[in-house]
Order: C-alpha cells, then structure tokens, then sequence
C-alpha cells in the first residue's frame, strides 16, 4: 500500500529552483531513504511532506491527505525530527515529551515510550546536558509521541560518533517494526545500504534513480553503494 | 486551546530556570524601587514618593517583560529552529503565542506584586484611589507593549540581536516615559518627549488611577490602537 506519492513536485525559493521535478513513492512499513549533494533538495522534499513548505507544482499526497490544503489532519499522523532542530537549554527530557504529548488527541503515554527509549533515567537531565546521540534519541522519542503512522527523519547521525551512529540505526529499525513508516534523509551510503529497504538519489532537484540499495549497485555497475553513488550522481570520490 | 497549560508550566519553568530573566523580573525592580525610595522625600507636589513609584516601576516591570525577555525568548526559539519543530506538531501557533504571551504576563505580575508588597511593608504605600482603572491601565499597557515585543520577535533573526534591540527600545522608553524618573521631576521639553512614546499613556493612566485622577480615554484608546498596530503587523511579519 502506497503511503506516499509524489508526481512531478516542484519548488523555487526567492528564483532559485530548488526541486524541478521529484517523483517517487512510499510503501507502508518500510524505510525510505533519500539521499543525494548538499543542496540537492532532499530536505525541502522531506519540508514539503511533512507540510512545513508549500511546494509551487505537482502532485504530493501523504496517507491519501495533501499536506498543504489538508495540514490540520494531516500532522496528527505523522512524526518529524529536523534537521539541526533543537529544544530550550533548560527544558527537561520528561517535560519536553509530557509537553509533545498534549499538543495531540491520542497521544502515546508519554512514560512508556521514555522508558522503551531508555530516557527514564535521564528524564530531569536538560536538553542542553545530553550527548549528540541522547539528543537524537529523544528527538526520535518526541517524533513517536503522536503515534504516528509516518515518521521523517532528517539528517539523524550527522555529527554523531560512530558508536552513537550505530545505536541510532537500531532505533530507526526499531521504529519501522513497530509498523510505523519511516522516511530518512541521510548523507551516507553505508547507512541507507544498512537501514533502507528502498530509496531514492536526488541530485539538482530531480529524483535521478530509485530503488533497494541492491539495484542501485547494480544500476551503478560498481562494488558498492557508495561507489554506484558517484557513478549514479557524476560526482567524484575525493 | 490543547495543550495550552502545559506550555505556560514549561515557559514559566524555563524563565525561573534562566538567571537572566528571573533576575531582570525580580531582583531589579527590588532593587530600583530600594533604590528610588532611600531619600524618603515626596515628589514636587507634595505626593509621597512611594506612590509614585510602585505604579511607575510596575510598567517599567511590564516593559522588561513584554520588550526584553519574551523577543528575546521568541527570537532564540527561531534562531534554534524550536519554533519549526513545534510547527510540525498539531498544536495551533495561536496556542503556543497565547501560553508564552501568558507565561510572560505571569512573570510580569509577580513583579508588580513583588513592588506593592515591598511598597506597603517598607514605605507605608497608599492604596489606589480606583482600583478598577490601575488594573486596567496594567492590562492595557501589557497589551500594547505585548504587541511591540511580538513585532521584535517577529522579525529578529537572533536571540542575541533580540535582547541588544529590546534593551535599546527598553531603557530610553522607560527613563522618558515617567517609569523610573516622576514626570513631576522631568522637564517639560523630556516629558513632551516621552509622551510620544507608547510607554507614556501606561505610565499616565496606572498613576492616574492611584492617586485618584481621572483616567484619559485617548491614553486608553492609544494603547488599544498600539496593541492592534503593532499585533497586527506581527502577525504577518511573523517568520518561523
């Protein structure tokens, strides 16, 4: 079952074109992972989805709903953690979760989801005193508090060490056996080639390929993700 | 409205929690009406100088509040992308203006408290002549200078530049408006300065209901327009 559909969706800021044509689809249950250059457009794609942009033209329909004329009902059902987003220094992990969960009708108990998410220990530990990877964890905690039936994850371990990295990952698949679909813009190719079951490079505002990783390295004639990523992009390994 | 007394507890916490806030809310108008009160002699005309400064201060008070912290607070949240993130959620932007706007206000009486209570212990403060309107003068004014605190952290880019641009509308406002110096002490060309400014038909007006004069319906009507103006113009200036 598609979750997500988009045809032929544009967007330009201030002249610049920013997306030109983006197509692509999401399938219940699975981790899509969008990848692509710095300034590719991945997350003015991911923005436009979870309705926090206005795309200028195209089709773009997330669970049946259109995230622009239809954000009100649509918001309720998903989950988003940004890009360098961040919460107040003082703001405390117990709070800021109590704080997400009241802003939804049927919210998930906050308590249960700090302690799946091994907050509970930190929970009067302030935002501004937890590790890169504690802050990932609570955000993807307060993504889930609405009991989302989408999630889209924005750049999660970029600037985590390798071991906090590899915890996340955990987390992310955690999330999609839970049922909850996951869409997760990423940099690096050893994480969508261990996290996504599908996804899609993005390159000058234009989807340029898609499919599981597998395909893409046989797309790219090449060993690896990595390398079919190059070969794919025209970009140069440096 | 969901959700709204779970913001204003969080923002009242994160205000208390920043030494910076509860000090400029508390600690300095304690330490300003000791200050203004030492001398112990009545302004020019005879009035005792307490009953001046309780409901002067208490608009200098309403001033730091609604042009220094809550810009402040509004701009970080922008700088740090909190306000985007609280986009993505399903609660309603007027909520979430409505519960900080609140939180602030709270911060802001508690100070105004803080001066009657130091007033009436320490200084033998008199009660208002009209209650009613020293209460609608504070409201008022809150509301209006809301509105010019909403602009500046409508617009301002950074928390830093916020609290730089709110502490340069804030202090000259509050010396030549009669908020810390007595219009009574200004001279006429000051005070003809001052009146200008949208801290001056606060100031007149709580003073006015203190000691008994009658109250000015173009001063509250100036603050009624300034509110809206200025409201208004946040609104559709606002950047997330």
């Amino acid at each position: 079952m598609t979750v997500i559909e988009i045809e032929g969706m544009s967007k330009a800021y201030k002249g610049r074109q920013v997306l030109t044509d983006v197509s692509l689809q999401v399938e219940r249950g699975e981790i899509f992972g969008i990848a692509g250059p710095n300034g590719a457009g991945k997350t003015t794609t991911v923005e436009c989805m979870s309705g926090l942009r206005e795309r200028d033209g195209g089709v773009l329909r997330v669970l049946g709903l259109d995230p622009q004329s239809d954000r009100r009902e649509l918001l309720p059902r998903i989950g988003v953690q940004l890009q360098e987003a961040a919460l107040p220094d003082a703001l405390k992990v117990g709070e800021a979760l109590k704080m997400y969960a009241s802003f939804y009708d049927k919210p998930a108990d906050w308590r249960k989801l700090m302690d799946e998410w091994g907050l509970t220990d930190r929970q009067r530990s302030s935002f501004a005193s937890l590790s890169g990877g504690w802050k990932q964890r609570l955000f993807i905690a307060l993504a889930l508090v609405g009991n989302p039936e989408v999630v889209f994850l924005d750049e999660l371990t970029t600037g985590l060490d390798p071991s906090a990295r590899r915890m996340t990952w955990g987390l992310v698949r955690e999330v999609r056996d839970r049922g909850v679909t996951v869409v997760l813009v990423t940099h690096f190719m050893d994480e969508a080639q261990a996290l996504c079951d599908r996804m899609a490079i993005i390159d000058q505002g234009r989807v340029i390929t898609h499919g599981t990783p597998g395909e893409l390295i046989t797309q790219g004639r090449t060993e690896s993700l990595e390398d079919a990523y190059f070969a794919l992009t025209g970009g140069q390994a440096a | 409205m969901k959700g709204i007394t779970q913001v204003i507890a969080v923002e009242l916490k994160l205000i208390i929690r920043d030494p910076m806030s509860a000090f400029f809310a508390l600690a300095f108008p304690t330490i300003m009406i000791w200050v203004k009160l030492r001398s112990g002699k009545p302004l020019p005309g005879g009035l005792p100088s307490v009953d001046a400064n309780v409901p002067m201060l208490s608009i200098f008070v309403i001033g730091l509040a609604t042009l220094v912290i809550l810009p402040a607070t509004l701009a970080q949240y922008r700088e740090r992308r909190v306000l985007k993130r609280l986009l993505a959620t399903p609660a309603s932007p007027g909520m979430l203006f409505g519960a900080q706007w609140i939180a602030h206000m709270l911060m802001a009486l508690l100070g105004t408290a803080l001066l009657i209570a130091i007033g009436a212990i320490g200084y033998d403060l008199s009660a208002p002549a009209d209650p009613g309107v020293v209460v609608l003068a504070w409201v008022l004014g809150a509301l209006s200078l809301s509105g010019i605190g909403f602009l500046l952290g409508a617009i301002v880019p950074s928390g830093r530049t916020a609290t730089v641009l709110g502490l340069s509308v804030f202090f000259p406002m509050v010396f030549i408006s009669g908020a810390v110096i007595p219009r009574e002490s200004m001279s006429g060309s000051m005070r003809a300065i001052g009146d200008m400014l949208p801290m001056a038909p606060a100031v007149q007006t709580i003073r006015n209901g203190w000691e008994g004069h009658a109250a000015s319906p173009v001063a509250m009507l100036a603050m009624v327009g300034i509110c809206l103006v200025t409201a208004g113009v946040a609104v559709k200036a606002f950047r997330w």
